[in-house]
Order: C-alpha cells, then structure tokens, then sequence
C-alpha cells in the first residue's frame, strides 16, 4: 500500500517531464498525531522458519560460548540493528539501516518469536536504527534527522494505525546540510534522570577544523540529552567519533558508550573505546585523538582538551564496537552481575579481520574493567568471510540476552542453565 | 582468437563476445578482497550504507574511485580505501567488478508507467543504466539513493547532468525517485570466482 502511495506521487511528479511543487508524500505523521486513520492497512511479515532460518542455525553451531550458555534462533529479522525491549515484556521493537522498524513478538513464550512484522507501515522512515523505551512504555525512535515518540506502542502496534508524535521534529536534530548515510545509526537511551540521550555520530573519517563551532553546537560528534517532552536540549559529550551504543550502569548511573576509532592509520592502532562519563559536558577527545591517546595525523600539531578524558577499556583495532548493554538479569551466574555484553560488529579494513563477536566486560569495585570475548565463531578464519555481523545487546525479562545480526537478518538469543 | 581472450581474462566466463576491459579482472578479484565486506565480492551490497556495484560500467567504476581519491567524492570510508589503491589496482578491481552481469525485474504488479519520467532516458524504468556513463540504481537502498540525489542537490557531489536535475526536485520527489529504484529486485550472476 505504502508502495502504491510513493508510485502514485512519483507518476504524478514526474508526468511531463517538470518537478511539479504541488504533490506532496501525505503526511500521514499529521493524521496519526490527530489519531485518525491513514488508510494503510497492510503489515508486511517475515517468513519465520524454512530454508533461511535453517541456514543461520547452521551458523549457530559454530558458536562458542562459556559453558553453560547456549545460543538459539530467536527471529529472523531483515537488517536488524538496535533492540528494543516492552517494559511489558510483550514485543520487541528492532530497528534498521534502511525504512522500516520490526515488531517481534514471542506470543506463545517458548523464547521463540513466531511473529515478525513491520511497525507503523504508514509512516516514512528514514535510517530508523534507534528504538527506546521509558519505563512507562513510551516507545523512541531516533532517526537520521528526527525523533518520534508512540505512546503505548507495546498495545498499540498490532494495529497499522498508532499514535504518533514528533518528539525532536524532521530537520530539527541535525541541519539537513550535514546529513549523511554513513555515521548515522543513532542510539537512544532513557537516563536514570528520566531524560532521552541521543547519540549523533560525525560523518568524517576524522572531523575537519571548519566543522568544529557547529558540530559542537548542535552536539554532532557527540552525544545530546534532552526532556521527554522535548524541551531542555543540551549537548551531554563532546569529542566523541561515532558512537553506536550506550548505556547507563544499574548502580552508579553514569553513562557508558562504545565509540569507532579512526580508519587509514594501520592495522593495529587506533584502537577502539569503551567510555565512562562522570559529569555533563566531558570530552572525550576526537579530532585530536583516533583513539586512545593515538593522536591523528590533521591535529598532530595542536593542543588537545587539557580535560580530555581517555576510554576505561581499549580494545582491539578496527573490530567496530557497537551496541552495548549492562546485565541485570537473574538467570547468568553472579559473576555476570552488572557486567557489560557489547558487539563488535567486525573490522572492515584490517589485514586479518577481527571481531563479529559479543564481548563481555567485568568492572571491579575500583572501576577498573577488563574485556573478553563471550560469543564467537561468526568469523569465518579460513576464508575471511563473515557469517554474521552483530549489532546489539538486550536483555529480556527471563535474563536471557538478545544479539542483533544486520548481515545474517536475525535476532539471537543467549540463555543459561546449570 | 576468444578461447585466448578467456584465458587471458583468467578463466572468467563471459556470456557472448567478451567485452574488452582497461583492467584486469583477474588481478582485480584479488583486489576485490579489500572491498568484500561493504560490496560483496560479487558486487552485491553486504551493508545498507553501500551500493551495488556488481555489473556497472567499467568507466563509471574507474571514474568514481579516482574521484574518491582526488577528493572530488568524499566518504568516510570511501576516502580512505580510495587513497591506499594504485592507478592499477583502481583498473583492475573495477574491470572485475564490471566483468560481472546485473538484471533487474519490477516486483510483480507494478506498472512501469509509473517509473519516474525524468530519469528513464538514463537510468532505465528498472533501474538498469541506458546511458554509457550513467550507473544502475536498481535495488540500491532508497536511503543511498536519496543521499547521492542530496550530494548533487547541495552541490557536494558534483556532474554536469545530475547536478542540474536533483537542483529541480524537492525532497519529496527525491524520496518518491528513490523508493520506485530500491523497491526493484536486482540480482547479480557472478564471473567465475
Ligand atoms: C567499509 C565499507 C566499504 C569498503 C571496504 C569499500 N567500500 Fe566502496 N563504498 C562504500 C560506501 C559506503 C559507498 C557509498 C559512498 C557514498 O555514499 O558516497 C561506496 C561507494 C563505492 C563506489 C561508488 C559506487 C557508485 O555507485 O557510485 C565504488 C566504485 C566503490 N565503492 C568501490 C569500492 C572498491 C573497488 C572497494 C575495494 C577496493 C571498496 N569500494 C571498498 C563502502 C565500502
Ligand atoms: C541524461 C542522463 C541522466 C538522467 C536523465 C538522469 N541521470 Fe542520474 N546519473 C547520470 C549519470 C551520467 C550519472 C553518473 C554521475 C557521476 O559520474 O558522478 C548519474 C548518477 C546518478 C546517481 C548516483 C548513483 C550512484 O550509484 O551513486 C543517482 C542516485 C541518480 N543519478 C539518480 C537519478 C534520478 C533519480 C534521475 C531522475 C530524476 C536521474 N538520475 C536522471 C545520468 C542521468
């Protein structure tokens, strides 16, 4: 349907050859936020089970996980990026790189989902990578350049019709002129002082000099904050390249996040972050820095921040950490307790590719954190090739873990017995 | 005379006459291991963020990389692979990647009529490229699409034709050009591997 709508407003745009300024896509955002109806009437869903699904099983097999732990299909999931879990336990939403957000729903509780569906067909999405949830069940989700909220999305959502409203309004979050595709996958997170924090990766390889005053300002290259009901914007992080997971440890409540390092310095440096903030308004050292203290060749010769602050964790180079998630379950043993589980989605430009694994970080009582890898095994070592690229960490209610796969299109799910 | 193209061309199976390339696709496979990951080595896009490039015109391929590595194009990632490649190696690889056969199909029931008008004459109602220096846009993803039509709009990426066209179009138009292209199904056969 969605289809037929953009095919009609194509023919009429283009009959005769001249740009007419008259048709507009129908703003079905308008309608939903009125409550009224758009006229969509069809989900697409996604075929759960058959050859696909036998095919990434076979994968499985191959991971390797500490003992106890086993790993299982959980959804097939075209392009699946950043997980959202319901408050109520009811659906999981799960974002892409692309136009649609699914709705994943594990109806008969056999920690199977059987229903695979996309969210708000009517509406027109564009690098919806971000879904959040407030504990009240407010459902977030951070665009390329826009934030939408849906309020009960965990009921609503079985229908094509939900309510919707703007939270950061299209062309509000970023200015359109520095929009890109890449560096654009954006995470959201409700904080324990209730306020959305929203991360705004910077399109560069390393940030130039000319971009700086604005990026700061509008807290790209870092990481913004702002009120539920969109007021009180203010940038929390400065200095960071392009972060692609966050979130905030269950204890102390500071925020932790991933952060991609700089490309094209070699194989081996710079290498990749696992950042803690203390207090608002900390930077954390791009451009001057590639990662780590590993300075980048365009700010050799300037001064840094004095009050740059460097990563808790260094790890390996160009393995691309993203998602992350801190454990609160019941069902890992104790040890697990308030650890973090994160992805590495896999290098790209390293000679021997590393990652396409889930890490897991211990923090002692000092703070200190030491990382190792949990789940591996989607790196083919023979060929070089990737068998699956995860994405992101979630935890459902029973404290078994969800991973996101955007190249195999599924959700796993990790899960533990004595 | 062809079994000595074949073999020249190192084994690679091409339907009909050979075409000839400036590069070498043999040398260009290996090549290609550097670009897997994001491109496929088909050419067959593994992330959303890249393009297809399995079966485009050779010098559309040979003109993008150089401009990526002269600045003239600039990707975060692009930029990077781009500077670390030889004038050689940027022939090799795009011969290979050339060597390879794109087809497209409209998903079923969809009327060609409605393909966007202003770009048929090049880009083909199915997204398959008419025009010798146009690329294809078939199943790209509609955001890359939109994003290059942006590129050219604000005058960040620069051609004499596709500047002035995507100047004309409003952001609503460039999303309607962009989902007709990405909604076709594109499909790449391998050269021999
Ligand atoms: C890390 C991922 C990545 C790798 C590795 C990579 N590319 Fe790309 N490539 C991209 C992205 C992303 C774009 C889109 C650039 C843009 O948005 O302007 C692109 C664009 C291109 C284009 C332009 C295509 C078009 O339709 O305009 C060519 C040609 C290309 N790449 C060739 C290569 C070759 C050859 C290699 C290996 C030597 C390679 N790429 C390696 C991600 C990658
Ligand atoms: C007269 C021929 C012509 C017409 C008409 C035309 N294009 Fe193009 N298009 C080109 C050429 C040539 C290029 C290659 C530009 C370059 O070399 O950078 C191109 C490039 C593009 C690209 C970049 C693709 C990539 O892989 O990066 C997009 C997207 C595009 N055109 C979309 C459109 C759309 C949409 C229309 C109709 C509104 C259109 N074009 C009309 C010739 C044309």
């Amino acid at each position: 349907m969605k289809q037929i709508i953009a095919l009609a407003v194509a023919a009429s745009f283009f009959a005769g050859g001249a740009f007419a300024q008259s048709g507009q896509v129908p703003d079905n955002l308008e309608k939903l936020s009125g409550f009224k109806t758009t006229g969509v009437t069809e989900f697409t869903f996604i075929e759960q089970g058959g050859d696909y699904a036998v095919g990434i099983e076979k994968t499985l097999e191959r991971i390797s996980l500490p003992d106890g732990f086993k790993i299982e299909l959980y959804a097939v999931v075209p392009d699946a990026r950043h997980m959202a879990v319901g408050p109520q336990g009811i659906v999981t939403f799960v974002g892409t790189r692309k136009d649609k957000v699914w709705s994943v729903t594990d109806r008969n509780k056999d920690r199977v989902a059987d229903e695979v569906k996309d969210f708000a067909p009517s509406l027109t999405f564009s690098i919806p990578n971000g879904p959040c949830f407030s504990k009240d069940g407010f459902l977030y989700i951070a665009e390329q350049n826009r934030v939408l909220l849906f309020p009960a999305a965990e009921f609503f959502y079985e229908s094509p019709d939900v309510a919707a409203f703007n939270l950061v309004a299209k062309g509000d979050l970023i200015p359109p002129d520095e929009e890109s595709f890449n560096h654009t996958a954006r995470v959201c997170r409700i904080g324990p002082d209730g306020k959305i924090y929203i991360s705004l990766g910077q399109p560069f390889n390393v940030a130039p000099a000319d971009k700086l005053d604005l990026y700061n300002k509008w807290g790209i290259g870092g990481m913004i904050r702002l009120n539920l009901d969109g007021t009180g914007r203010e940038v929390y992080t400065y200095g960071i390249r392009n972060s692609v997971g966050h979130d905030f440890h269950p204890a102390t409540g500071e925020l932790w996040f991933t952060d991609n390092q700089v490309d094209g310095m070699g194989d081996d440096i710079p290498p990749g972050e696992l950042n803690r903030q203390t207090a608002a308004g900390q930077n954390f050292g791009h451009p001057w820095y590639g990662g780590g203290d590993t300075r980048t060749n365009e700010y050799k010769g300037e001064e840094p921040p004095a009050d740059t602050v460097m990563p808790v964790v260094a790890t390996v180079a160009h393995a691309a950490d993203l998602g992350m998630h801190f454990y609160t379950g019941r069902m890992f043993p104790e040890k697990y307790k308030h650890a973090i589980f994160s992805a590495q989605h896999g290098s790209w430009n390293r000679t021997t590719p590393v990652g396409a694994r889930v890490m897991v970080t211990f923090i002692d009582d000092q703070g200190n954190a030491a990382i190792e890898p949990f789940a591996e095994g989607w790196l083919d070592e023979a060929t070089g090739e990737y068998l699956g690229r995860p994405v992101d960490v979630a935890q459902l209610p029973d404290g078994s873990i969800l991973v996101s796969d955007d190249l195999a299109g599924a959700l796993y799910r990790i899960s533990y017995t004595k | 005379m062809r079994r000595a193209i074949l073999l020249g061309l190192g084994g690679l199976m091409l339907a009909g006459a050979a075409p000839a390339f400036s590069g070498d696709p043999a040398a260009g496979r290996k090549v290609a291991n550097m670009c897997r990951t994001c491109h496929g080595l088909d050419g067959f896009a593994r992330i959303p963020i890249a393009p297809h490039i399995g079966g485009e015109p050779e010098s559309y391929l040979q003109r993008q990389l150089r401009a990526f590595k002269s600045g003239a194009r600039r990707h975060e990632m692009m930029t990077v692979v781009a500077s670390g490649l030889s004038e050689r190696q940027m022939d090799d690889v795009s011969a290979w990647y050339a060597a390879h056969k794109a087809t497209a199909s409209l998903p079923a029931g969809t009327d060609p009529a409605n393909a966007p008008e202003a770009c048929t004459a090049c880009h083909g109602v199915d997204g398959i490229a008419l025009f010798e220096d146009a690329p294809n846009l078939a199943g790209e993803t509609n955001i890359y699409i939109d994003t290059q039509l942006k590129a050219f709009k604000r005058g960040k990426r620069t051609h004499e034709i596709m500047n002035g066209i995507a100047e004309a179009m409003s952001d609503e138009e460039i999303r309607a050009a962009a989902d007709w292209y990405a909604s076709v199904e594109f499909k790449v056969d391998a050269a021999t591997k």
